[in-house]
Parts: structure tokens; C-alpha cells; sequence
């Protein structure tokens, strides 16, 4: 049978998918985002564990959408994350405060959807202020603008949106700032996981998805055909996330 | 068995070393045959770049390959045309490369050479401009063409470019993957014009693959974007 990716994927299971939503996007169809629905596609593709935001967060009432994900802490199949709206910077800085208070370990920025620049003030207090509270940030954006306000504050981020195209960027930045790392999720060309190992190491790599707005078939599959060996798919697919968001 | 019908050889200028890579990979995937295009031709001189091609086709039978026109060179792509035959069996042209929109007169003549040479045409095309790409394959007599990436994020004008002329194919390869893209284009276009393309050595096949396999494809349908339609579009 042609298209059969699960022969090709064998065994592999993921502990730990870094991008994952709930919630809906209001511009688009579907699908839906129900936690139950997100559950059920992360244990089609043996996902145990989603570090989740909610996209009510993203899009409109922040504390709201952040208790309805906190309250998802419960079930084993959830790693909470926060969010703040980049485009209330004083808001953010409280939010944040509020979240590390609640035992937060990690807060997402979604740039693109709340139409944030990279060189806003509000990035940057954001990224000052959550690396002072000591939160994990999971940022959307290009990784060649968004790299900059985490510059040289000894954050540590997982930028979101690495796409193959910009991977060098990612790398050079990533040499002096141990604590940058990248989602797997758009590093799909044949030779960028393996790259990323062998430049910077295979801790800097985290499987995510952006189920289920996205295949989570995609990098799963690239990750388990991949040139990794036994030890780094196993750290890729969910062990450096634990060991950052634990 | 799985055709590729957008792959390449050649090395790229991202951060990559993928020169080397080509049988293995599609083996793993089950790709038996793939149709490439030389990436210095797509890129930068497409008559140097095929000439490099040619001799990676020589003495082999897996690759088949794609004259790169570039719709600025008509003469040399006339003269690669005629010269570049047997396992040469259909057309590249790269709207963003060479500066050429699909609706350019100077595309107009590439494609035109390309239904002359009787030779399915391969177009990157992006957002809208595949309806633009339908509407010059209906003014040109017995042109075949493909909508690489059909549309990309432009998937859905894809479907209606695809309904609007029955010489349009569809090839899905793209390096993002929302969910239910490949799905939503099967349900809404014939299959038999339906083909599958990975853009390797640019992109892994896995993201093509793993779209179309999030698809779950059954029966002649998915023996038809495997490999079928693909056999018959280039007699293969």
C-alpha cells in the first residue's frame, strides 16, 4: 500500500509534543480544538503528553483562556503553558507574574497572530520579564527577527517557527546562546535535524507539531526516518522538552 | 510503487548538504521513479544546469528528466528541446527565479513551447496565480500542465483551477503541512489528475508523504496520485 507511514515510523512514540493548541482560529474552518478532540489526535499519533495554550488566550481574553488550560493540569496528557497578549505589554508583565506565581513553567507568544514585531518594546520586556521569573518562552515568528530580544539574558526559548530556510540563522545564534533551541516541526528538509545535532547539539531539538492545525504525521515521521540515532530521537521526542519544562 | 514527479539534483545555497542525496531516499520512501529537474537550472543557468543533468540520467533508470526553460532564454530553451530527449519527458519553469509570473507573455511562449514539444509542463505556483496558470493552459492548444505545490497555501484556488481545465494536474509537495489540506483537495478534484511530488532534495519526502498519508488514501485513488496518473501524464 502506497502512503503507508506508519510501517516507516515503527515504534516511535513521543513523551512530550512541545506545540500544541487548543482552541479554534475564528478566520478559519476548523478543526474545533476541544481538548478532547486534541487528545484523541495526540493518541493517534502516540503522543503521551501535549505542552498545551489556548488559542482564547492568543486571540482575546488572556486569563480566561490561561485558567482553561491550567485546569487541564490534572490529566496526564497535558503540560499547561501560558500566554500573554504581546499587544498589552503591562497586561503581560502581570500575567506573567501571575502564571510563575500558579507554578507555570513555560509561557507562548504567538507574534504573528496578535501582529507583534520582533523589535517592539513588548517583545522585549516580555522576554526580560519571563526570563527573570525563570519561564521557558515557546515563541512563534521568524526565527531571524525573534532571535534578537532573547539575546544575551540568558533566556531559554524554543523558537516555533524554525523553517529549514533560516535554519543557519537559528544555528549561528544558537552557538552563543546555550539556551536557545527550535521545534522540529518545519525542519524538514533532508539533512536539518541532522545538522542541528552535529552543530549545537541534539539537546537543542523538540519535536513539536502545532497539532492539530497541523499534520502531527509530518515530523513524526521525518524524526523517526531521520539520522539520529536511538539515544536523540528518544531526547527530540519528548526528553529535552522534559528536562526544559519540568 | 510511488513516482515523484518534483524532485531535483543538484546542490541548493540554504544551509544543507543534500548533493549526495537521491536513490537512497527515495528507496526509503518507496519512490521508484522520480522526474528531477537540475537545481542550478532551475536557479541560476537552466542550459548549463541541464547539461549537468544529462549525464546523472546517462546509464540509469530511475531518474527521468525535466528541461528547465527559462522563459527569458527562449532559444536556448528551443535549442534544449530539441536537443535533450529519451528520459527527458516533461518541462520546469520557475516563476519566482526567473522573474516570470504565469502571466507573462514571455511564459506564455515558454509553456507554448513546451505544448509544441508535446511535453507536460511543471510551474511553481503559489496562492492565486494557479488560476492564472488554468487560464493560459486553456488558451494554449494540447498543453499539459502541473501546479506544483498546487498553490501551496493557495490550495482551495488550486481545486477551483483544477475543475476549471482537465489539462491541469495538481501536485501537493510543500513544506508546511496544515492539517487537512491534501484531504480537502481529494474530495473536491478528480483523482486522475492527481499526482505526488516531494520537492527532494529540497524538502524530505517525509512532509509530502506524511500529508498525503494523514489523507488515508484507499484504493484506486491512492494507486492513481502514486504512481498511475503520473505513467500515463509522461508515458513512463
Amino acid at each position: 500500500m502506497p502512503f503507508d507511514a506508519w510501517s516507516l515510523i515503527g515504534g516511535l512514540e513521543v513523551t512530550l509534543d512541545v506545540d500544541v493548541l487548543v482552541g479554534a482560529f475564528p478566520d478559519r474552518d476548523g478543526p474545533p480544538g476541544t481538548p478532547e478532540s486534541v487528545g484523541e489526535l495526540l493518541a493517534g499519533h502516540r503522543t503521551r503528553t501535549g505542552a498545551v495554550a489556548g488559542l482564547r488566550a492568543a486571540l482575546f481574553d488572556v486569563r480566561q483562556g490561561n485558567d482553561e488550560v491550567l485546569a487541564l493540569a490534572a490529566d496526564p496528557r497535558w503540560l499547561p503553558v501560558g500566554t500573554v497578549d504581546l499587544r498589552d505589554p503591562v497586561g503581560a508583565g502581570r500575567e506573567l507574574d501571575r502564571l510563575a506565581g500558579a507554578g507555570v513553567r513555560a509561557v507562548r507568544l504567538f507574534p504573528d497572530e496578535q501582529g507583534v514585531e520582533a523589535s517592539f518594546p513588548s517583545v522585549r520586556h516580555v522576554a526580560r520579564r519571563a526570563t527573570e521569573l525563570g519561564l521557558v518562552v515557546l515563541t512563534g515568528g521568524d526565527v531571524r527577527r525573534f532571535w534578537q530580544p532573547f539575546a544575551g539574558i540568558g533566556a531559554r526559548v524554543v523558537f516555533l517557527d524554525t523553517h529549514f530556510y533560516h535554519l543557519g540563522d537559528f544555528l549561528v545564534a544558537a552557538m552563543e546562546e546555550p539556551g536557545f533551541h527550535t521545534s522540529t516541526r518545519l525542519l524538514n528538509s533532508p539533512d536539518a535535524l541532522e545538522t542541528v545535532a552535529a552543530e549545537v547539539g541534539a539537546e537543542r531539538l523538540l519535536h513539536g507539531t502545532r497539532a492539530p492545525h497541523y499534520e502531527p504525521i509530518v515530523p513524526l515521521l521525518r524524526l523517526a526516518t531521520g539520522g539520529l540515532d536511538p539515544a536523540q530521537v528518544a531526547a527530540v521526542a519528548g526528553g529535552n522538552a522534559r528536562r526544559l519544562l519540568s | 510503487m510511488i513516482i515523484d514527479v518534483h524532485a531535483h539534483w543538484g546542490p541548493w545555497f540554504f544551509t544543507m548538504d543534500v548533493a549526495g542525496a537521491s536513490l537512497a531516499t527515495m528507496d526509503r520512501y518507496g519512490i521508484g521513479k522520480a522526474i528531477v529537474s537540475a537545481t542550478e537550472a532551475v536557479i541560476y543557468d537552466a542550459q548549463a544546469g541541464n547539461r549537468a543533468l544529462a549525464k546523472v540520467l546517462e546509464g540509469q533508470d530511475r531518474l527521468y528528466g525535466y528541461v528547465t526553460v527559462n522563459p527569458r532564454r527562449l532559444r536556448e530553451a528551443a535549442e534544449d528541446l530539441r536537443d535533450l530527449t529519451g528520459p527527458w519527458v516533461g518541462v520546469k519553469i520557475h516563476t519566482d527565479y526567473t522573474g516570470s509570473p504565469v502571466t507573462s507573455p514571455r511564459m506564455r511562449a515558454a509553456l507554448e513551447l513546451a505544448a509544441e514539444a508535446g511535453r507536460p509542463a511543471l510551474v511553481h505556483t503559489w496562492g492565486p496565480s494557479v488560476l492564472d496558470l488554468a487560464q493560459v493552459c486553456l488558451d494554449i492548444p494540447g498543453l499539459r500542465v502541473i501546479a506544483g505545490h498546487m498553490g501551496a497555501d493557495g490550495y482551495r484556488y488550486a481545486i477551483e483551477a483544477a475543475n476549471g481545465c482537465d489539462r491541469l494536474y495538481l501536485e501537493p509537495c510543500w513544506s508546511h503541512a496544515p492539517a487537512g489540506r491534501i484531504a480537502e483537495v481529494v474530495a473536491a478534484v478528480d483523482d486522475r489528475r492527481l499526482l505526488f511530488g516531494t520537492d527532494a532534495t529540497l524538502i524530505d519526502p517525509s512532509s509530502a508523504f506524511g500529508a498525503v498519508a494523514a489523507a488515508g488514501l484507499t484504493g484506486a485513488t491512492a494507486e492513481r496520485v502514486a504512481w498511475r496518473n503520473a505513467a500515463e501524464l509522461f508515458a513512463i
